[in-house]
Parts: C-alpha cells; sequence; structure tokens
C-alpha cells in the first residue's frame, strides 16, 4: 500500500521512466471510466425510465381497453342525447360522448407513438393489477350486453332515460375501476393524467345519474 | 505503466492505509496538521508526508509491474462491448420500430393489396342510397351506404349487407366472413378472434370461393382453414389502421342482420 502511494505521485519523486506513461496511461484511463459510467447511465436509464410501454404493459393494455369501454358509452350516450325526455340527461350525453370519444383518440395517439398496435394480442383486462377474467361474451365490467343497448336503441319516452342512467352507471363504475387499475401500476405522465381526469368526472357523473330522475327537468 | 493503474483506483485505499499510520505507530503531530486542513487535501499531503518514511515500501512496485495492463485492458474492453452494445441496440430499435403497419401486412402470405393492384377500385363520388355492384366479392372498398355497420366486434350470426360492411371498412374495421356451411366449432374459433374486439366484425357469406374470407379497406385475404394463423395476423394489423377516416368511430350504425343482404337505410333518432 505505501508504496503504492508513491509510485503514485511520479512527479514529485522525479520518476523514472516507469511513471512518465504510467502518468498519461492513468488520465486515458479516467476518461475512459467515466465514458464507461456515462454509458452504463445512459443505457439504464433509456431502457429503464424513457423506454415506451410495450405489447404487453399496463399502459398499452389500459389504453386498448379503455378505448373500447369507451367506445360503448360513446354509442349510448349518443341515444341519450338524440332521445332522453330529460333536457339534463340529453346534455349529459352530448358532454359524455363527445369527450370519451376525444379521448379514444388521445390513447390511440399514445399507442402510435409507442409504436404498437391499436389491437393486442393478449385477453382484454389481462394487464390489471387484479385482473379479472373477460367472460366469453368479451365485455369488461360495467359493459353492457348486447341486448341491454338494442333495448336502449329501441326504446322510447322515459324509458330511454331509466335504462340510460342504469347502463350508464354501471358503465362509469367499471370504468373508474379500470382507470384505478392502471393507476395503480403506471406513473406515465400522459396516462395517469388521462386515468385521473377520467375517473374523477366518472365519479362525478355516477353522483349526478343518482341524482337524476327519468321524468324530472 | 503497471503502476499506474493500481495506483490510481488505489489512491483512496491509501488515504484509508494513512489514517490507520498515526494510530499505529508515529505522533500525532504530523496526522493532526493534515487532518487539520480540508478533507480533500488531506490525501495528498498525507502522502507525501509519508513518502519520505518508509524504506520497505519500495517492495511492492515490482509487484505491481507485472499485473500491469489488465486493468486498462478490461477498462478499454468494456467501453468496447457497451459502445457496440449501445449502436446494436438503436440499430435493432430502428429497424424494429421503422415496420409500419403497411410493411407488416405487405409480409402476411397470400395477402391482396387493392390499393396498389387496383385503386381505382376503391375511389367513389359520395354515399349511395341502395344496392351497389360490387367488382370484388367480398367487396373490399368502394362506394356504399350512409349507414355502416356496427363494428364494435360484432358477430353476426346471418348475412348482412355489404352496403354497410363496406362503411365500416372505411371506418377502419376489418370484416370477416365465413362460408356459411362451416362447421359451428369453426364459427366460435372465429368469432373469439373478433369478439369483444374494436374496428371488427364478422358474419357468414354465401357463394363464398374460400373458408374464410378476411377484408379491410383496399385489403383480402382467403384462407382454407379458421385454424390458419394468418387470420389473427390480419385482424390485429389491419384493424383500425386501415381507416381511411382516422379517428371514426365503429360505434352505433345498423346493428341488426333483419333484412339479410339487403341494405336499409337508417331512421334518424326521434327526440321525445
Amino acid at each position: 500500500m505505501p508504496s503504492a502511494i508513491q509510485e503514485a505521485t511520479p512527479a514529485e519523486r522525479n520518476g523514472t521512466e516507469l511513471h512518465r506513461p504510467s502518468r498519461a496511461l492513468r488520465y486515458l484511463t479516467l476518461v475512459m471510466a467515466a465514458v464507461l459510467l456515462l454509458g452504463i447511465g445512459w443505457t439504464a436509464a433509456t431502457l429503464v425510465s424513457d423506454r415506451a410501454p410495450g405489447d404487453d404493459s399496463a399502459e398499452a393494455g389500459f389504453a386498448r381497453d379503455m378505448s373500447r369501454h369507451h367506445a360503448q358509452a360513446v354509442e349510448m350516450a349518443m341515444i341519450a342525447y338524440a332521445k332522453a325526455q330529460n333536457p339534463a340527461i340529453r346534455q349529459m350525453g352530448y358532454d359524455m360522448a363527445l369527450t370519451q370519444q376525444a379521448q379514444i383518440g388521445h390513447m390511440q395517439r399514445w399507442l402510435q407513438e409507442w409504436e404498437l398496435l391499436p389491437t393486442g394480442s393478449r385477453p382484454a383486462m389481462e394487464w390489471m393489477p387484479d385482473a379479472v377474467p373477460v367472460g366469453p361474451d368479451g365485455l369488461m365490467p360495467g359493459m353492457a350486453t348486447r341486448e341491454e343497448i338494442t333495448q336502449l336503441h329501441e326504446a322510447q319516452g322515459v324509458e330511454v332515460d331509466r335504462l340510460f342512467i342504469k347502463l350508464m352507471i354501471d358503465h362509469h363504475l367499471g370504468g373508474v375501476h379500470m382507470a384505478d387499475g392502471v393507476l395503480k401500476v403506471s406513473d406515465r405522465p400522459e396516462v395517469v393524467r388521462l386515468a385521473e381526469a377520467s375517473k374523477q368526472a366518472q365519479q362525478k357523473e355516477i353522483n349526478e345519474l343518482r341524482r337524476m330522475t327519468p321524468a324530472d327537468g | 505503466m503497471s503502476i499506474s493503474t493500481p495506483g490510481g483506483p488505489e489512491r483512496r485505499p491509501t488515504v484509508v492505509s494513512t489514517g490507520k499510520k498515526p494510530a499505529a505507530g508515529r505522533p500525532a503531530a504530523g496526522a493532526k496538521a493534515t487532518g487539520a486542513k480540508a478533507g480533500p487535501g488531506k490525501a495528498g499531503s498525507a502522502q507525501r508526508a509519508g513518502g519520505g518514511k518508509g524504506p520497505r515500501k519500495p517492495i511492492t512496485p515490482v509487484k505491481v509491474s507485472q499485473g500491469r495492463s489488465w486493468g486498462p485492458i478490461a477498462l478499454f474492453v468494456a467501453v468496447g462491448v457497451l459502445a457496440a452494445s449501445i449502436i446494436g441496440f438503436g440499430a435493432w430499435a430502428t429497424f424494429k420500430g421503422s415496420q409500419s403497419w403497411e410493411d407488416k401486412a405487405a409480409d402476411i402470405a397470400g395477402i391482396v393489396n387493392y390499393r396498389q393492384d387496383d385503386p381505382d377500385s376503391l375511389t367513389y363520388e359520395s354515399h349511395q342510397a341502395g344496392k351497389i355492384e360490387y367488382k370484388y366479392s367480398p367487396p373490399v372498398g368502394g362506394a356504399h351506404n350512409n349507414a355502416w355497420q356496427r363494428c364494435l366486434g360484432d358477430v353476426y350470426d346471418a348475412p348482412i349487407a355489404a352496403e354497410h360492411a363496406v362503411h365500416s371498412m372505411e371506418h377502419g374495421a376489418v370484416w370477416l366472413t365465413y362460408r356459411p356451411d362451416l362447421p359451428a366449432a369453426d364459427v366460435e374459433k372465429l368469432a373469439s378472434v373478433i369478439r369483444g374486439n374494436d374496428f371488427m366484425l364478422m358474419s357468414p357469406y354465401e357463394g363464398l370461393d374460400a373458408a374464410v374470407s378476411l377484408q379491410a379497406w383496399g385489403y383480402q385475404l382467403k384462407v382454407d382453414s379458421a385454424d390458419d394463423p394468418r387470420i389473427k395476423e390480419f385482424v390485429t394489423t389491419l384493424a383500425q389502421n386501415a381507416s381511411i377516416e382516422p379517428g371514426v368511430p365503429c360505434s352505433s350504425g345498423n346493428y341488426t342482420t333483419g333484412t339479410g343482404t339487403e341494405p336499409r337505410e337508417l331512421a334518424p333518432p326521434t327526440g321525445g
């Protein structure tokens, strides 16, 4: 050890031939070490933090599944907009349809930026932290059956309001559940922002829908 | 040369050892003097001070010279490997990312690309009411009715009007058609690919010249088995991507099979 000390400070010792090259090499070595550390740091940062979500990621699963979930809500909201008796429900239908269709656009844009296909290869909702298997009907939590949507299409008068309130409360509960799922596992800013916003809006709308009655207004 | 390598990294350890020295034997005076100064300066001054001391120490340099170049060599190799892997990863990622959905579609064996082969068959002036004659069967694009067929993963168990399905394809849907005499088990296999997936729909199709025919706007693939892996490849690659009106929905539209292949106009929804 002490000897290392002596050799390590060649300049002061009027060093022999041995010392001079060692100095140049030492600087080069230090530079190389710095390059190595920077390289490792950069690679790690790229791989870990900056990398776009992959095909099986929760973010991609959320973007795909929430797009489908929203698409059905848009259909229901447009029926309510056109046919509900209560003007407040028609107004809400307009709001929901445009908001959710726009959010579908946001989520599809993410998938494009992440260079992923709009359609995943894994079953719906498999990415959820507490994954609930989707039944053979392919319906995610809260979604209405084909028959229920047909009923809503064919309903007239106050029946439209009544059915819409019932189906949309369930639909929103499912939507909030899914948003909670992605918020548990993701910290992608764009995903967190949309999931938070959509969750809060839907919780408020659930409260409003519960207060609404088919006939009033 | 060799000396430098151990010298460089081992400098810090030497600092530690310097600290020990005073405790072991020598006067606290020297140690205090250096210790009183700033931390960083300590190492250097301690070394210099100690430099004069030990006569026995020179022994070690010999050893050191033997171990020589391994440190730098290892470092150079590590840097080289790192550089190569970064470049390699970058090149791979760029190549992989550069594969567009069109490239992926072109890679599906047997797919026909009418956007290239017969673009005229896909042009139309405006929405057209009633029955329309199509050049290809099943049609892959072109004129269509005002109403589209709902394509939120809808599995229709009876024939539908192509005039509506073509409109769905314009919205980006993949339309899976199958020969009506296909065994129920095969139909179920096909349904499991389509059901619940946005921008997809399926229906039986009379007079089909293959067991299964898949259509997206300007694309077609005919296969002879419901087990063909290209079915899934086609639907996942083209659904939504093949839209020529990006952002348009598959919700609503016609959702029944009531009129068979006879197109029907939708009555506008009436408010109360």
